[in-house]
């Protein structure tokens, strides 16, 4: 047996349950002699009683998914995070491609390497709101009168534009006027559909060289606009629709567009 | 075992180990930091690290001590970090730190109201004692790996237990139980 004077860890070992066998007989006999000895010995006991009893619920507690994302490892978490922006892309690519057709969204990188001009659309939507709220006098030249407004509106741009014909999706051409730009001078086509909803295609030229087609989608002060560049022009449409409303006009205006060049070119 | 010379890449920690883990360290953690979203905090940079230095565990060892060992040195580099950005702020501002602590007791958790008394009391040691009595009391970890966990002598390991056990009896003793005003949070 082992009778070296019981120190303060002894009695922390016996309490704790972890004092070597050879110690025990020491201990125990010393608690048998010291009344306060025992009474510390059962404090400690009864503390970390209490502190198990106290935690223990915690251990219940539901687990954050960032804990448990933390706990897959680096190549989950890497994967997952892929997952979700794959997810989110196809999401926006979905949309594009229902949309507008395959080939646009990859060169949404070219847009925003060449700096995409978010002016054109806070522009585009601030016309749209102005003239789309003009109950009596939204364009300066009637349906109507297309030929010669398209005539007229290509003569002031410089280059040949047409009004897309959005009657399949529920929008009737109203018109059209010429809107001061920025640099350029920008054509605008109002439609309107049965609910007296308008929608308004914007067109100019350009400025930033490449040529690249690049669509991307904004919501401005309240209005929706679709803004691409095609063949050295900008093009917004602008409405206060929904974006699956905005996304079908669009996917038409695109479409009769790319006709037209392809037309154009033979 | 693992081979240093192998170009194979590290072996992944065992996921279903580490998941199961957790409960234990967001406690631990809680009881580190005090405050419920450090400690997830302080979690997710132990799991973290534990995958970065997924090399250094040896395979088949403890893994729960092994995560307290990580969680006890991002604690303290955090908290040295802290320290150090708070005396650039304000020199004067002596005193451990400590004071932030408090675990939320949700009121009616408790039937007992000595535990909550305990909890409060437990708060104010110092952290390297609160850390020592939550391993060995709680945790029922050997005193041999808390002084491996924490890299201290085994010795300090002892002292610090018997501080935090003296603490813990004089704050009970000073103030008798129901008298403690509680900080009672929902």
């Amino acid at each position: 047996m082992d009778l070296l004077p019981v120190t303060d860890a002894d009695l922390n070992a016996y309490a704790d349950g972890q004092l070597a066998a050879s110690r025990v007989a020491a201990v125990e006999d010393a608690l048998s002699r010291d009344p306060a000895l025992t009474a510390w010995v059962a404090d400690a006991r009864r503390h970390n009683a209490d502190l198990r009893d106290a935690l223990d619920p915690w251990l219940a507690d539901p687990i954050p998914e960032r804990l448990i994302a933390a706990a897959e490892g680096p190549a989950q978490t890497a994967q997952a995070s892929v997952r979700r922006w794959l997810a989110s892309l196809a999401a926006v690519a979905a949309s594009l491609l229902v949309g507008l057709g395959a080939g646009w969204y990859a060169r949404d990188m070219d847009l925003e390497r060449a700096g995409t001009p978010t002016t054109f659309t806070r522009q585009a939507a601030l016309t749209h709101a102005l003239y789309a709220a003009d109950a009596n006098r939204p364009v300066e030249v009637w349906a109507s009168e297309e030929k010669r407004l398209v005539t007229w509106l290509s003569k002031r741009l410089g280059f040949a534009v047409s009004a897309p014909d959005l009657n399949s999706t529920g929008f009737a051409l109203v018109g059209g006027r010429l809107v001061a730009g920025h640099q350029n001078p920008t054509a605008l086509f109002m439609y309107e559909n049965g609910d007296n909803q308008r929608l308004s295609l914007q067109v100019r030229k350009q400025m930033v060289d490449g040529g690249e087609v690049a669509f991307r989608y904004a919501v401005e002060n309240g209005v929706g606009v679709f803004y691409w560049i095609d063949d050295n022009c900008s093009y917004a449409l602008s409405g206060n629709v929904d974006r699956a409303q905005l996304l079908a006009a669009g996917r038409v205006v695109y479409g009769q567009l790319a006709a037209l060049e392809a037309a154009g070119k033979k | 075992m693992t081979n240093a010379m192998s170009p194979v890449a590290d072996p992944p920690l065992p996921q279903p180990d580490l998941l199961a883990a957790i409960p234990r360290l967001r406690r631990y953690a809680r009881v580190l930091t005090g405050d419920i979203n450090r400690a997830d905090d302080l979690v997710q940079d132990t799991l973290a690290r534990a995958w970065e230095k997924r090399r250094l565990w040896a395979a088949g060892s403890d893994l729960r001590a092994w995560l307290f060992t990580i969680m006890h040195n991002v604690f303290v580099n955090q908290r040295a970090l802290a320290r150090r950005e708070k005396i650039q702020i304000s020199l004067d501002d002596g005193g451990e730190g400590d004071e932030a602590w408090q675990i939320p007791v949700r009121a009616a958790q408790y039937t007992r109201v000595e535990l909550t008394e305990l909890l409060q009391h437990v708060g104010r040691l110092p952290a390297d004692q609160r850390e020592v009595l939550l391993l060995a009391a709680v945790e029922e970890l050997r005193y041999e790996e808390i002084a491996i966990a924490l890299t201290i002598p085994i010795g300090t390991v002892m002292s610090r237990l018997s501080r935090a056990r003296a603490k813990l009896r004089n704050a009970f003793a000073d103030a008798p139980a129901g008298s403690a005003v509680l900080k009672v949070v929902k």
